[in-house]
């Protein structure tokens, strides 16, 4: 299991790198995808991508990733299939959006989060259950546990206004800086 | 004086916090810190010497609990005061407070217990019995005027001056200027918790002892003064004392613990105090709505916990301020 998340990481990091690398085509892709280009952005892009095969794959691609982002990674091939297709009789479908300062736009980082989490579905989905959630088990830490904190609750509840009973209280790890 | 509303119990409920979130809209001016103190006094003194008979709910998230409330002020300077609390729903609990001291009264599982409390404050007797001091703390706006209860009650917004503090917005009744409604409210005005009557009766209760099944008993004194302190606290948040230090034990948790409270008269913060038998990692607390901020930590040989319904910075600043006997500055 420990071999596996590393590799993931390290794939990760890579992906992030190549996305890094070809930032702007990559922007306009994402653009694109988000309905953020205006009528003749979106046009432009359009044209650039049905003269680039590789453009196009990334196209695919970051349609897929983004399927399995909102849970249809099962058979996303047909749905893409038909945006490709849509694609090239019919931009308009797109919707393209007036055009926006470029400083309202979505850091165009969320395509390596995008990559790492279709990368993690991936993992998840072909792995038995229980090692699926276990690396979730371990993140969620709290170091401390609502029964522990209920008698200090309920000592406190003498000062505090309400006859209500205790509620359900968040822990996370923190640091104090103290300064002397 | 004798006034009473009787509405079905659900209808009323259903519309009892549906005026919500507080606009602000009605934000007028603040008053003088005079007319303040004036109006904060007033609705203090009246949740004690008013007598009334009623049934408040209690809204925090998503819990939701109706409790029934008699308050009776008798003798000179209400010295024989008395006022119980009982829920209605949930686990069968009383609260008792008279001047002698408050008692709680937990049945469960066919059990009975009883636990002397350090404090006798509940809704709607909230702000301190010298109210008036708030308003260096608090600034004051009147709002519209709005309906609790069958009752026309005045809005009156308590605004914190400073991050160290919840505000409240209170419906205090025309006539008397008992609070009919209370609502805790966050830096955005968001509620935090809210109490409102559902149904009461102004004047004196009809029915003196028609709950009373047991007299309050004398219990052994919960907590015992501090003989030696192992800690100490630099600095308080800006109008915060402390109010109380106790060694006692707690609900459910063997050994004793010192028990400190730190108040300006409306927001209370606790402070308990262990020895540490093991290195204690810092621990951040919060409840769901961020009400109710908690935070663990060792100071010295001791395990502090802190904690109160209170924002983050007014536990942060105490938990930072705590530093052990001894310890160089």
């Amino acid at each position: 299991m420990k071999t596996t998340v590393k590799s993931m990481t390290m794939q990760t990091q890579s992906e992030h790198e190549a996305a890094r690398a070809s930032e702007g085509r990559t922007e306009i892709l994402s653009a694109l995808i988000d309905g953020e280009l205006s009528d003749d952005q979106a046009r432009q892009a359009i044209k650039q991508i049905g003269h680039g095969d590789s453009d196009r794959a990334s196209l695919a691609e970051y349609i897929a990733i983004g399927d399995a982002m909102r849970g249809l990674s099962a058979q996303h091939g047909d749905f893409t299939r038909r945006v490709m297709a849509a694609l090239e009789n019919e931009p308009v479908l797109l919707a393209p959006a007036p055009e926006r300062k470029k400083s309202e736009r979505r850091p165009v980082l969320w395509l390596a989060a995008a990559t790492a989490a279709a990368i993690t579905w991936g993992l998840w989905q072909s792995s038995p259950r229980d090692e699926a959630i276990a690396p979730l088990a371990a993140v969620q830490q709290p170091g401390m546990q609502n029964v522990e904190a209920m008698p200090y609750l309920a000592a406190h509840e003498d000062f505090a206004q309400a006859v209500i009973s205790a509620p359900e209280m968040r822990f996370s790890k923190a640091s104090l800086e103290v300064r002397q | 004086m004798m006034r009473r509303r009787d509405r079905p119990l659900a209808c009323v409920l259903a519309a009892l916090f549906a005026a919500l979130p507080i606009s602000p809209a009605l934000a007028a001016a603040p008053l003088s810190a005079n007319d303040a103190a004036i109006w904060l006094q007033r609705m203090s003194d009246a949740a004690r010497s008013v007598a009334y008979e009623g049934v408040f709910v209690v809204q925090h998230g998503s819990a939701m609990q109706t409790h029934s409330i008699l308050n009776r002020p008798a003798g000179a300077a209400q010295a024989e005061r008395e006022s119980r609390i009982a829920t209605m729903d949930g686990t069968q609990r009383e609260v008792r407070c008279t001047q002698s001291g408050s008692v709680s009264r937990v049945t469960e599982g066919g059990q009975v217990r009883m636990e002397k409390r350090l404090n006798s404050r509940h809704f709607p007797d909230l702000l301190p019995p010298n109210a008036a001091a708030l308003a260096s703390w608090y600034g004051v706006r009147l709002g519209n005027l709005a309906r609790v209860a069958g009752l026309e009650c005045r809005q009156v917004e308590i605004v914190p001056k400073d991050a160290y503090r919840w505000g409240y917005v209170l419906c205090a009744d025309k006539d008397s200027g008992l609070p009919l409604k209370a609502v805790m409210v966050n830096e955005a005005g968001t509620p935090l918790m809210q109490y409102a009557f559902a149904e009461i009766r102004i004047g004196s209760p009809s029915r003196v002892d028609a709950q009373s099944g047991w007299t309050m008993p004398e219990l052994p004194a919960a907590m015992r003064p501090i003989n030696a302190e192992a800690v100490n606290i630099r600095s308080l948040p800006p109008g915060f004392s402390r109010i109380t230090a106790v060694k006692r034990t707690l609900p459910n948790k063997p050994g004793e613990v010192e028990h400190w409270v730190f108040s300006d008269g409306l927001t209370h913060i606790s402070l308990f105090l262990e020895p540490a038998t093991h290195p204690i990692e810092t621990i951040r607390g919060q409840s769901k709505q961020g009400m109710i901020n908690m935070v663990k930590r060792q100071v010295g040989p001791m395990q502090a916990t802190i904690l109160g319904d209170a924002p983050w910075a007014a536990i942060e600043a105490i938990a930072m301020g705590l530093e052990a006997r001894g310890e160089p500055r």
